[in-house]
């Protein structure tokens, strides 16, 4: 600094009234009393600890669809172990399919009203119709040795008791028969089921929840212990599968794990394609072509087929079979190593399916490899139904053209997103398995912020799948810009993010489009991609195959970027706080060696010389006069001189800052509660431009407003906050000086309209 | 108790949604401004587009898409007769008609720009939105109100589909 400075707040003559103490409520407080205590199993620095364990769940399964009936058979053996230790009493399985039983008490937490006027369609369904009952039907339970094991079922959940206490290694094997009817989810929803097609009777299954589940056992929870409602989704442990599954003989059939029986169930045609399609990189191989379906679908096999699959260090099981799949595949090099990226789906699909579906998966494996591992199992299955659901290996998804095969944009946008979205959640929480009954965002976030990263890769990679008018892949979550209807709406219907699924307003902003846009400010605004994409690798090699939780994702991101990242997550993670940050007032001053009346008393006050100072005069106050502005130079006036002779060697005095001619006072205020960094842009007279980022910390002693000095060579003419809109901010009327008065949208739109 | 009835209907009734839909459940939101300057209500609709075109396919023509290259021109024809047929303004005691001044998608949402002319005084709106209650029954209406300093949302649903606002 060139000049010294006093401090001008004159002292408050009134004694003031004394007001109350206070706890810490800086929001840049560390999140001690938020996170759990790190300890043996988890670790302060958010890796797995010493005494980290997790339990395993193996399953051996015959599985049987009735198709004429849509009724799916089961038999299982479940081998559990028991890493964990404590003793264990009893064991719990979940039965998710019955949510969908008659006595579900779903419906029972939903609010219904009587409508003045009802569809008579709705009328029945409400009041006359009785409700499907899609729930399990246990025959048995029972020991290795076929002695029946007390268990008692609590809706969605079953309690095995143990002939004996499991010790820590100890395993144990029962058996579950069961079976329940197959819901049909394009009326009664789901994220499993069957799609009815008229047309020949037929019916596309994608199977999933379909038997008695381990529930997870660990040292956050204990036994896993919240029922499912129909909305959080699953906690599962990993196993081995081996999975026999019966269907009618001229169905087609794919799902989690190695087709063990290939040679049995594939025609010497599909054989030899297969084997293309091993060393096709570019350009999927069909395995069943669309003519093959269409004459397969017109027809019923009366025989049976069975379908064998073994997957390992999986933490769940789904299939999809019909007799109306085409089959594709192609090859993808992840790491050293060809993993086969492959689509189901039937007629009804194209053309949108055979052309981007294969192609889609093929480019999120290789995108998620990049942000987290390389993929480890040996294949990702993309099958066409109008959802979108995952699980390990394979994922429903929708997006389907009309009768005539014609399709908008959005239709196929949305089915490439849904395609990557779902795909990517192999990695989030199939391999990263985390809770995702608790902590919907854990899987949802960080995915949907993967996907936009692998969408912007697909647009690049695949640029012919792009509409003519778009220049890169048009992402609907992701950039900071697009959550601000949800963050920025009515508070009495938002939550914050570190809130169980099931209790929030706003699913789809709350879980997957919030935290995902955080991420993305992470590593665009606040990270830097270098630290951000180094960090987050970190988590996700931590926690392959593995069961993190909150805090542990939280401290790796710290931990491994050196960046405190408390106040981030607080306020983003914890509350429901916006952005809004504005200019609230610029000030301009001259400068003079010559006091004014007011310079004169503060000189006096502090018993300095007047003409030992330096004075900044406010444009428009006593003493100012426009002259100041440009006849005078700060490194002119006789006592900046002397200050620079007397402590400046010649040579230091060459390496001085060039003579700033124009003195600003920038106040920027804080309406919104989250504290962010200010990013502002100075646009001179010369109409050059400089960018200036302050940090969030700028924040940390004054919650409402900060100013800042600003010393110039040039002239500012405008300034401009967040100038790309990169912070999430709700409101930017407030983001520009001047001020800029703008049209309503509505104003904007009719003017539009006119021209 | 009312309130309190809605909000709970707002917490739990879209609980069976699938994981990845388009947007996670059916909500419209519609915002009635008025201008002094141009002594007129300015209202826009925003819609979701998919919902959109499922109810304007429903009732009119099984053939449209909206947003595309070369849309049809009788989609904006379907959705001004379907906005007149859910969107019922009351201005001071009596029905007032709103010109359709067009539409424009973005992102995932309609917006459409409707305008009631000469209102040169408002002493009570009453607002009755039954947009989508006939393609998906658990679609839920967001209304605002901003009117001569009253700025008032509410939250309409098939069974309480109206709501009004006096200044006195």
């Amino acid at each position: 600094m060139l000049f010294t400075s006093f401090s001008i707040y004159a002292q408050d003559e009134i004694t003031p009234e004394r007001q109350q103490g206070h706890t810490n409520q800086n929001k840049f407080k560390q999140l001690y009393d938020e996170f759990a205590t790190p300890n043996m199993f988890r670790t302060g620095s958010g890796a797995p600890g010493p005494a980290y364990y997790q339990q395993q769940a193996d399953y051996k399964m015959d599985i049987e669809i009735d198709d004429v009936n849509a009724k799916l058979y089961g038999n299982e053996t479940i081998t559990y172990t028991n890493n964990s230790p404590d003793e264990l009493k009893y064991l719990w399985v979940q039965l998710d399919q019955n949510m969908r039983s008659r006595d579900s008490k779903t419906p029972l937490i939903s609010s219904s009203g009587i409508a003045p006027a009802n569809s008579s369609a709705g009328a029945v369904k409400s009041y006359l119709k009785e409700a499907f009952d899609g729930g399990f039907n246990i025959e048995h339970v029972k020991d290795a040795n076929g002695k029946d094991l007390p268990h008692t079922i609590n809706r969605t959940m079953m309690r095995v008791e143990l002939p004996k206490s499991m010790k820590t290694g100890d395993k144990f094997s029962f058996q579950i028969k069961w079976w329940y009817q197959i819901n049909n989810h394009q009326v009664d929803r789901g994220r499993s089921g069957y799609e009815y097609f008229e047309e020949n009777d037929n019916r596309i299954y994608v199977i999933a929840q379909f038997y008695p589940r381990m529930a997870v056992y660990n040292d956050v929870e204990g036994w896993q212990n919240s029922q499912f409602w129909g909305r959080d989704e699953f906690a599962l442990p990993f196993g081995d599968f081996d999975v026999n599954i019966t269907v009618p003989a001229d169905h087609i059939l794919d799902g989690t794990g190695y087709l063990v029986n290939r040679e049995e169930v594939f025609t010497k045609d599909m054989m030899k394609r297969f084997n293309e399609a091993k060393k096709a990189y570019d350009e999927p191989v069909m395995i069943v072509t669309q003519t093959e379906a269409e004459k397969t679908e017109k027809t019923k096999s009366k025989t049976k087929r069975t379908w064998k699959l073994s997957a390992q260090m999986v933490r769940d099981f789904g299939f999809a079979t019909s007799r109306k799949f085409l089959w594709d595949m192609m090859a993808v090099k992840v790491g050293d190593k060809d993993v086969m990226a492959v689509s189901m789906y039937s007629k009804e699909g194209n053309p949108l399916w055979e052309q981007w579906s294969t192609k889609a998966v093929a480019s999120t494996l290789r995108s998620y490899s990049r942000l987290t591992f390389d993929y480890p199992y040996h294949k990702a299955i993309s099958v066409h139904a109008p959802m979108g659901m995952e699980y390990p290996m394979i994922c429903y998804n929708f997006g389907r053209p009309d009768k005539e095969g014609n399709y908008s944009d959005r239709t196929k946008y949305g089915m490439i997103s849904v395609i990557i979205h779902e795909v990517g959640h192999n990695f989030f929480p199939m391999i990263i398995n985390s809770d995702e009954r608790q902590w919907t965002w854990m899987d949802e976030g960080l995915n949907t912020f993967s996907q936009y990263v692998a969408e912007q890769d697909f647009g690049e990679w695949y640029p012919k799948a792009l509409s003519p008018n778009d220049k890169a892949y048009p992402s609907r979550r992701g950039p900071a810009k697009k959550i601000v209807r949800y963050m920025g709406g009515n508070q009495d219907y938002i939550a914050p993010i570190m809130t169980k699924g099931l209790n929030t307003y706003q699913f789809g902003n709350n879980a997957y489009g919030k935290p995902a846009t955080a991420l993305n400010i992470l590593r665009e605004t606040i990270m830097g991609r270098e630290l951000f994409d180094y960090s987050f690798r970190e988590y996700a090699q931590r926690w392959m195959f593995k069961h993190p939780t909150p805090e542990d994702f939280f401290r790796t991101m710290e931990d491994a970027s050196a960046v405190d990242l408390d106040w981030f997550w607080r306020g983003w993670f914890y509350t429901t706080d916006y952005t809004d940050i504005g200019i609230k007032e610029v000030k301009k001053f001259a400068v003079t060696g010559k006091p004014n009346d007011n310079g004169k008393k503060l000189a006096e006050q502090y018993n300095r010389d007047p003409n030992s100072l330096v004075y900044f005069i406010e444009e428009g106050a006593e003493g100012y006069d426009d002259a100041m502005k440009t006849s005078i130079a700060i490194d002119n006036l006789p006592t900046v001189k002397e200050y620079i002779m007397d402590n400046f060697t010649p040579e230091e005095q060459k390496a001085l800052k060039k003579t700033p001619k124009y003195f600003y006072q920038v106040t920027f205020d804080k309406p919104g509660g989250l504290v962010m960094p200010i990013i502002v842009e100075y646009t001179y007279a010369d109409g050059t431009k400089n960018r200036e980022t302050y940090p969030a910390q700028v924040w940390r002693l004054n919650d409402k407003e900060v100013s800042k000095a600003i010393a110039s060579e040039k002239e500012i003419v405008s300034i401009t906050l967040d100038p790309d809109l990169e912070t999430a901010d709700v409101d930017i009327t407030n983001n520009s000086w001047p001020k800029e008065v703008k049209d309503s949208d509505f104003t904007k739109f009719k003017n539009k309209v006119k021209d | 108790m009312k309130s309190l009835y809605i909000l709970i209907a707002f917490l739990f009734l879209p609980i069976l949604t699938s994981n990845n839909k388009n947007h996670e459940y059916f909500v419209s939101v519609t915002k009635v401004e008025y201008s002094k300057e141009t002594q007129s209500l300015q209202i826009i609709s925003q819609i979701f587009i998919d919902d959109f075109e499922t109810v304007l396919r429903k009732r009119y023509d099984e053939k449209i898409i909206l947003d595309i290259e070369n849309e049809s021109e009788s989609v904006e024809t379907y959705m001004k007769r379907y906005l007149t047929d859910k969107l019922k303004i009351n201005v001071n005691g009596s029905a007032v008609n709103f010109k359709f001044i067009g539409k424009e998608y973005k992102d995932d949402i309609t917006y459409c720009y409707l305008e009631i002319e000469n209102v040169s005084d408002i002493k009570s709106i009453a607002v009755t939105n039954q947009l989508l209650f006939d393609a998906f029954s658990d679609q839920q209406n967001i209304l605002r109100l901003k009117l001569l300093d009253k700025n008032k949302s509410f939250l309409l649903v098939p069974e309480n589909d109206s709501c009004v606002l006096n200044f006195d």
